[in-house]
């Protein structure tokens, strides 16, 4: 209704009308709700503009332990933040946790090119052993043949037969040979795999020196001096470096004398 | 003398590992090998089948060589089962936990043939006193 009596403008009337309750509306309702609000932001926004804490401030308004546990956080955080940033931590730390999936992708390439390269040696000596023993038996049977000869057991057509064989067996050493060549080629290729292997874990060694260098020194600004405590688990896999450490053998022969002073 | 017909079973997590043990004892005149990833597919076998030998890894997931060893001394149809282990677990620990829960062996790798084939000649003097 109002807009359409301005628009008409024609009448002055009920525009002063209108112009008085748009007056009075502002001078009364507005103020009264929308000043405090700005009042009690103000400091904050003052504050946090100057690089102070603005939770404290406004945690006046709370009951006394909630406010006072609030302020205290409000006091760690920015402490932590800014002490992080100073020191270069929150870009470090960052490329940390960045580092961890391309560090787990790593491992999981040289997981897999390891298990390819034992399985291609495994099926080369699974292919060449069968040859070697074929050889092997092979050169036996002959063997007891010429000796037979040599004590005079053999009838001239059994020599014939062995002459025939022995030459024939000649063929069959060179193709097995052969064989088996290829497949210890093969068993030296399989090996291939250190290469690249080896270049990936030298870098996962640097990330992972890194990131304890930030770690360490990260622990050493914030936390409270505690006990390290040694895991007591009976699956740790392999131990990387026996040094110093008289919980573990190093060898066969030290498995076998523990046990005998076990009585076993 | 061992009767090469015994039927082994070996059990560990990596195949690898798996075939290479199986080509030793197979090296050492055993050819009735099965075998199984872990110890859970092991107890299984066991219990479904005539075994003579067993020889298991440690550190495997779902049922370890260790609880897996517990499980056939427990157990009145298998306890008389020699049981090897070949791990890489080398503290004294490990050594002392597995003799006691009555291991028959135990090689930590890695291991040679040589060591396997004395270790299992060791057992089968003990098996046949």
């Amino acid at each position: 209704m109002s807009n359409a009596t301005l628009e008409s403008g024609d009448s002055d009337e009920l525009e002063a009308l209108f112009d008085s309750i748009v007056q009075a509306n502002q001078g009364s309702a507005a103020p009264a709700a929308a000043q405090p609000v700005a009042e009690a932001i103000a400091p904050a926004v003052a504050a946090m503009a100057a690089g102070e804490t603005g939770i404290a401030i406004s945690a006046d308004d709370l009951p006394e332990p909630a406010s006072s546990m609030f302020s205290k956080i409000g006091h760690l955080t920015r402490k932590l933040h800014d002490t992080l940033r100073e020191l270069g931590y929150d870009k470090s730390l960052e490329e940390a946790a960045a580092a961890i999936p391309d560090a787990r992708e790593r491992l999981a390439y040289i997981s897999t090119l390891m298990e390819q390269a034992a399985e291609r040696a495994l099926n080369a000596v699974d292919a060449a052993m069968p040859l070697q023993d074929k050889l092997q038996s092979n050169t036996e049977e002959l063997a007891n043949r010429w000796q037979q000869l040599f004590d005079k057991k053999l009838t001239v057509d059994e020599f014939k037969t062995l002459v025939t064989d022995t030459r024939s067996y000649f063929g069959t050493v060179q193709g097995a040979s052969k064989d088996t060549s290829a497949q210890l080629l093969e068993i030296m290729m399989a090996q291939d795999f250190q290469d690249l292997t080896g270049q990936v874990i030298k870098k996962i060694v640097t990330m992972a020196k890194d990131m304890e260098g930030h770690l360490l020194s990260f622990l050493v600004e914030f936390a409270s001096p505690g006990k390290r405590v040694e895991s007591n688990s009976l699956m740790n896999g392999p131990v990387i470096s026996a040094e110093g450490r008289s919980d573990v053998v190093t060898s066969q022969e030290q498995v076998d004398d523990l046990l005998e002073s076990l009585g076993f | 003398m061992s009767d090469k017909n015994m039927k082994f079973l070996v059990v560990d997590d990596f195949s690898t590992m798996r075939r290479i043990v199986r080509n030793l004892l197979k090296e050492l005149g055993f050819s009735n090998v099965d075998e199984a990833e872990d110890g859970v597919v092991a107890l299984h076998k066991l219990k479904n089948g005539q075994f003579d030998f067993v020889v298991t890894d440690w550190n495997m997931p779902n049922m370890s060589g260790i609880e897996l060893l517990k499980a056939i001394r427990g157990d009145a149809s298998l306890k008389h089962l020699p049981v090897m282990m070949i791990t890489a677990e080398a503290k004294k620990e490990n050594i002392i936990e597995a003799a006691t829960a009555g291991a028959s062996g135990y090689i930590v790798k890695p291991f040679t043939a040589a060591t396997l084939d004395e270790k299992l000649n060791k057992i089968f003097q003990n098996m046949n006193k």
